[in-house]
């Protein structure tokens, strides 16, 4: 009897439906206060003037904080190039100001507002190609002071936040000889994560420490940063976790935190608590990315391509965060899933005046795929092939070396993911079926687990119970509360529903490496089944003694400690477990684990900060749209994925994954335009005029797992939540195109586009 | 100003600004943060609750119009059949990941099926129009009611 | 702010008659409570009138007559009929579930928003609006009551208490089609209502075109539905009646759509309208729909 691949109801189910779950929104501490910010009103200005008299006469004050009660320091996940509130200049529109701290909200916020602030306005650096010119303004004149917070410096300068670039030999010839040169240009919005709850954190300054409560993917960074901007060793800080209600990327960073625990110790520790509305949440959020890609491809005269460039100019926004980490994701990325000979990869990451990007599902990924699934489309086009055949003849093959020397010794895959789509929707039955306004698109990808570390301890309770100590936060994904759970359940041989895992507290768990990259299910249920298997020895050893039998004949399974092949020789777990209490003491266990890199080149680029991609997965995807002639409106009708998992262990988690990220593919293919005007500032500003996908703008997704288990997975388990929200830009943008017969090359594709094109 | 109504089938007396919020008096004043505020501007339909047993966005609707009207939140659906069938559902079918929408489903759904006993897929998309979930996709909150329907009307 | 529970249609005359210029009416409070959260307005005093029955409820006799506590969903759901299927449809777009229940028809007219879907419904079916104080009670073509970007000639001490549809006649066929990135919840990028009335052999001898959100109000486009009487919808109809569309409006860039785009979808629109007029008049050709 296993629960690995059942289905179970997740641990946390109970509690969110029945409105018993506390969210970071919902969190309260004994005579607690309220925050509030005064956001920059511009996207770039010199503070000319800044009173806070008047507000902090305003009724229920308690405090109101500048640059000038804050340290005198800098912050940054990868680069410490930003501050807690500006000091003099302000770089993009939401940026903090000064924060204030009142009986209510209503107070705080009203207070925040009296704030007397001027601003000079600033020309703000907007467009991407631009700020790499000579002549534009530095959004950071000083930038050569800032410092990296881990590792050497990287390259970077000016406006440039952070640059990668490989440059292998053959490229140039390459093109010298081409039969043909086939060239596009890619543009992508931004995307904002839109996860319903917005971000909230109450801070407590007590014992000199300083205690944070709030619903955060990555606990750790939370404390790393609030140690930072407070300039406090990072012990000093405690980050409690709470239910999240969603984040996608955008709760991996630290937001309101370090401004909750500095608003606490103004206020001699009252706990403090800050909420964003709806808009200062969309835009302060550190959206996904906006970009620009540009492809070349050499072709040959039998249609190979024999060789790439892909230049990409990535929105870092005002402040790095993450970002520079990920520059180097369009080296893994510039030829897809083919084959595409040498290829010069030049990816730039750019500051601006803007609100600072960040992590989104899929970083990277969403807009580079679209761009090589969208150009695959214009060369089959202009060399007459079809582009199903095209890309099969291409695609990578077991043992495909990759631009940066990484070996994929399972690409074949891939293949198997065709096949799987070609099963359901088969190919030529599609284009002899197509009819006017309607198209269809296809495209593949392979995406990375991230690798970071995780542990977890696991420990016996003397009623056969388990509890699971961790700072791996499961946030909506299901990873941690079905997940996790179900590896532990499966090792110890006890129901799923006798296995509890707390919410993350950094002063008791370990470091875990957050809820990003669809790492948990792998790293932190292969650090719970290390730590689940030292519980099954010592539970055996305790037993042995008991059972008069060897421990290695002995199994842990159905609740109970049991020789092998002896019926009715066997000891329930609490038996077990309390005995332990008077002899070994009591029993637990603890495991750790981290992916390493795979092997890779380290001179085959500059910049290479994510040099490889761990555990691969592989992913094919195909789209069938309509469109509105009337309006130009796009509609997904039918939306195909053959994806590899390793092994799912949850169908239901696996399931809504995939379904829930396609969601958000097809909001960023379609509806959901954020576009910054020339000022820097955002025109969407709510959720009405920011559009995310409703029940009746997505079909359901047809879903065909592949399963090929990684041996150094929990169960063979693999990441599954990023990979599927990679393609669908790719490929409805294809379908579209395909429906037509013109190029769609912008993310998001717009009604409005689509209709003059329909019209010219 | 004082306003009564009855919430989750308890009379309950508080007293309210008048521009206030029905989901500011359910949060801040009652306590009763199952329902959640996800935009504050009627858009997203976390904050669903039902009055005299029609789902509304509490976020937007009048605290002071509530006065004399039966509130049903997601703690008080706790406790009626159909509600308690629908959030078992949900946990069953995988309905719920980060679940902070879930409240205001249910409720919409408790309306909805109280209504019509067995909607069409696409009754439910469109009745689900006010209701923005950003991380299922709906597929399998749409698979929790048809087991709910097939469920009730089993038995 | 003080807030005023009328509890009869005379204690809220009374209100306005003598504070109406500090009055906010409250009805099903979609827009309102939007309103005051965002700081838009701060009214001395709240007069919610939603309690009132009298504001409630449909009366059919040669005319149509409806409360302007109506709610959408009450349109939505067809209480007018078969014969106000626009009405319907525009209300059915009006938000989700949760804002149709509570919103109410008379608030989406005295909101007077220029995207208002449920206003060339009313328009093409020559809605009259009654306005009530204390003192006086008059009616007036709703045309002439909504007449700017949330501007309507409601005087502070009136109350609209009633809303007044002619009644179509035979071979009548209406439609709303509403222009939108999503399947709902959207702000009308454009909203068209048509009514079309034709002659046994196909003729439209009389035509209302209604916009909303391509100019400050809503509005009828007069030489367009010239443009379709007295033709059988043939192309070069339908394409005068576009031209003069395209002619009268005055569509704006918004975070929503750009005016071109505005203007872009009117062709296609009409003929859509057209044909579904036509077809629910009962004369369209059986492969109409769509």
């Amino acid at each position: 009897m296993t629960v690995i691949g059942e289905r179970i109801p997740r641990s946390d189910g109970q509690s969110k439906v029945s409105g018993e779950a506390i969210y970071g929104v919902d969190y309260a501490e004994p005579g607690m206060i309220w925050g509030a910010l005064l956001r920059s009103p511009v996207s770039s200005g010199r503070i000319t003037r800044l009173d806070t008299t008047a507000a902090m006469a305003m009724p229920g004050v308690h405090a109101v904080l500048t640059a000038a009660d804050a340290p005198d320091a800098y912050a940054g996940w990868v680069l410490r190039d930003q501050r807690l509130f500006a000091v003099d200049r302000v770089h993009f529109e939401g940026q903090p100001i000064a924060a204030v701290a009142a009986d209510t909200l209503a107070q705080a916020r009203a207070a925040a507002a009296a704030i007397d602030l001027e601003i000079e306005p600033l020309p703000a650096v907007v467009d991407l190609d631009h700020a790499l010119s000579p002549d534009a303004p530095l959004v950071h004149p000083d930038w050569e002071s800032f410092v990296p917070t881990a590792g050497p410096d990287f390259p970077r300068g000016g406006n440039l936040a952070a640059e990668s670039i490989s440059d292998p030999p053959g490229v140039d010839e390459a093109f010298a000889r081409a039969h043909r040169v086939i060239s596009d240009e890619f543009v992508a919005q931004r995307q904002y994560q839109a996860y319903i709850e917005p971000k909230s954190a109450v801070g407590i300054f007590r014992d000199g420490r300083y205690t944070i409560h709030t619903a955060h993917q990555f606990p750790y960074n939370v404390r790393d940063r609030v140690s930072q901007f407070l300039n406090v060793r990072p012990s000093a800080v405690r980050v409690v976790g709470h239910t999240i209600g969603g984040g996608f990327g955008a709760k991996l960073d630290a937001s309101l935190e370090p401004y909750a625990a500095l608003l606490s110790r103004a206020v001699r520790g009252l706990a403090v608590k800050l909420v964003n509305t709806r808009t200062e949440d969309l835009i302060t959020c550190p959206s996904r990315e906006g970009a620009i890609t540009r492809l070349r491809s050499a072709v040959d005269a039998e249609g190979n391509i024999i060789a790439r460039e892909l230049e990409v100019i990535a929105d870092n926004g005002a402040y790095s965060g993450e970002m520079p980490w990920l520059a180097s994701i369009a080296l893994h990325c510039a030829r897809g899933v083919y084959r595409a000979g040498p290829t010069r990869v030049v990816a730039r990451l750019v500051y601006t005046n803007t609100t600072p990007t960040g992590a989104f599902r899929g970083v990277n990924g969403t807009y580079l795929y679209h761009a090589v699934e969208r150009h695959m489309d214009h060369i089959a086009a202009e060399l007459g092939v079809d582009r199903l055949e095209y890309r099969l003849r291409h695609l990578f093959t077991d043992g495909e070396e990759l631009l940066n020397g990484q070996v994929l010794d399972d690409a074949g895959i891939l293949r198997q993911g065709f096949e799987a789509i070609e099963a359901a929707a088969p190919w030529a039955e599609l284009q002899a079926e197509k009819r006017p306004y309607r198209g269809i698109g296809i495209g593949a990808a392979w995406w990375l687990t991230n690798p970071s570390a995780g542990t977890a301890v696991v420990k016996m309770h003397e009623d056969g119970t388990v509890a699971v100590v961790t700072a791996a936060t499961d946030n909506g994904s299901g990873a941690v509360s079905m997940g996790v759970t179900q590896v532990v359940a499966e090792r110890l041989g006890i129901p799923p529903a006798d296995v509890h895992i707390a919410l993350p507290d950094t002063d008791v768990a370990g470091f875990d490496g957050g809820s990003q990259g669809s790492r948990t299910t792998r790293i932190v249920g292969k650090a719970s089944q290390i730590a689940a298997d030292e519980v099954v020895e010592k539970l055996k050893n305790v037993a042995a003694g008991l059972l008069e039998a060897a421990a290695e004949d002995l199994e842990v399974a159905e609740g109970t400690v049991r020789v092998k092949g002896v019926p009715g020789k066997s000891m329930t777990l609490a038996e077990v477990a309390v005995t332990a209490m008077n002899t070994v003491g009591p029993i637990q266990g603890t495991g750790s684990f981290v992916t390493p890199f795979p092997d890779f080149n380290p001179g085959c680029a500059t910049g290479l900060m994510l040099p490889s991609f761990p555990t691969p997965t592989y992913h094919v995807h195909l789209a069938e749209v309509e469109v509105d002639p009337v309006t130009g409106n796009v509609r997904v009708l039918r939306y195909l994925v053959a994806q590899e998992v390793g092994r799912v262990i949850s169908p239901d988690g696996t399931y809504g994954q995939v379904m829930g990220a396609v969601t958000q593919g097809i909001g960023y293919a379609l509806h959901e335009s954020l576009r910054i005007g020339e000022d820097g500032r955002y025109r969407e500003r709510t959720l009405e005029s920011y559009r995310l996908p409703l029940a009746g703008d997505v079909p359901r997704v047809e879903f065909f797992p592949l399963e090929h288990p990684d041996p150094d997975g929990p169960f063979g388990a693999k990441g599954v939540g990023e990979g599927p929200v990679l393609l669908p830009a790719a490929v409805i943008a294809n379908a579209v195109s395909d429906a037509i017969g013109k190029p769609f090359n912008q993310i998001p594709i717009t009604p409005e586009e689509v209709l003059a094109a329909i019209q010219s | 100003m004082e306003m009564t109504f009855t919430v989750n089938g308890t009379q309950a007396k508080v007293e309210i600004d008048p521009a206030e919020t029905l989901l500011g008096v359910l949060r801040e004043r009652l306590r009763l943060t199952g329902t959640k505020e996800g935009c504050n501007e009627g858009e997203c339909g976390a904050c669903t609750v039902l009055v005299d047993g029609l789902p509304v966005d509490s976020c937007i609707y009048s605290a002071a119009a509530t006065g004399g009207r039966r509130v049903e939140t997601v703690e008080g659906l706790t406790l009626d059949e159909l509600g308690r069938d629908l959030q078992a559902a949900f946990v069953a079918a995988g309905g719920v990941q980060c679940g902070f929408c879930t409240p205001g489903f249910i409720a919409t759904l408790v309306s909805v099926l109280r209504e019509n006993e067995a909607p069409s897929e696409d009754d439910l998309r469109t009745a689900l129009a006010g209701n923005i979930c950003r991380c299922t996709g709906y597929s399998q909150i749409l698979d929790a009611v048809a087991a709910t329907v097939s469920r009730r009307n089993g038995r | 702010m003080e807030l005023r529970a009328a509890d009869s249609l005379d204690d809220a005359l009374e209100v306005l008659s003598h504070r109406g210029d500090q009055c906010q009416v409250l009805a099903g409070g979609t827009d309102v409570m939007i309103q005051l959260a965002r700081g838009e307005i701060a009214p001395a005093v709240l007069l919610h009138v939603e309690k009132l029955d009298e504001l409630r409820g449909v009366e059919a006799n040669g005319d149509t007559r409806l409360g302007p506590l109506v709610t959408h969903r009450d349109l939505a759901k067809g209480l007018l009929g078969e014969r106000f299927r626009s009405i319907a449809e525009s209300a059915a777009t009006v938000g989700g579930l949760q804002t149709q229940v509570v919103g109410t028809v008379g608030g989406n007219i005295c909101n007077a928003s220029p995207a208002a879907d449920t206003l060339p419904a009313l328009l093409v079916h020559d809605a009259q609006v009654t306005l009530r104080s204390s003192a006086a009670s008059r009616t007036v073509p709703l045309q002439d009551f909504v007449v700017g970007r949330r501007a309507t000639t409601r005087g502070p001490d009136e109350l609209l208490t009633a809303i007044t549809l002619v009644t179509p006649g035979e071979r009548t066929g209406d439609v709303y089609l509403k222009v939108g990135r999503r399947s709902a919840m959207e702000v009308a990028i454009v909203g068209l209502a048509m009514r079309l009335a034709f002659d046994p052999d196909g003729t439209v001898n009389d035509a209302r075109i209604a916009l909303a959100s391509v100019g400050p109000c809503p509005m009828r486009s007069a030489d367009a539905e010239a443009a379709l009487v007295g033709g059988g919808l043939e192309p070069d109809s339908i394409d005068a009646a576009a031209d003069a569309v395209l002619r009268d409006i005055t569509p704006m860039d918004d975070v929503r759509g750009s005016a071109a785009y505005r203007r872009r979808v009117i062709p296609g629109l009409l003929r859509k309208a057209a044909d579904l007029c036509s077809q629910r008049a009962g004369t369209g050709s059986p492969d109409g729909e769509g």
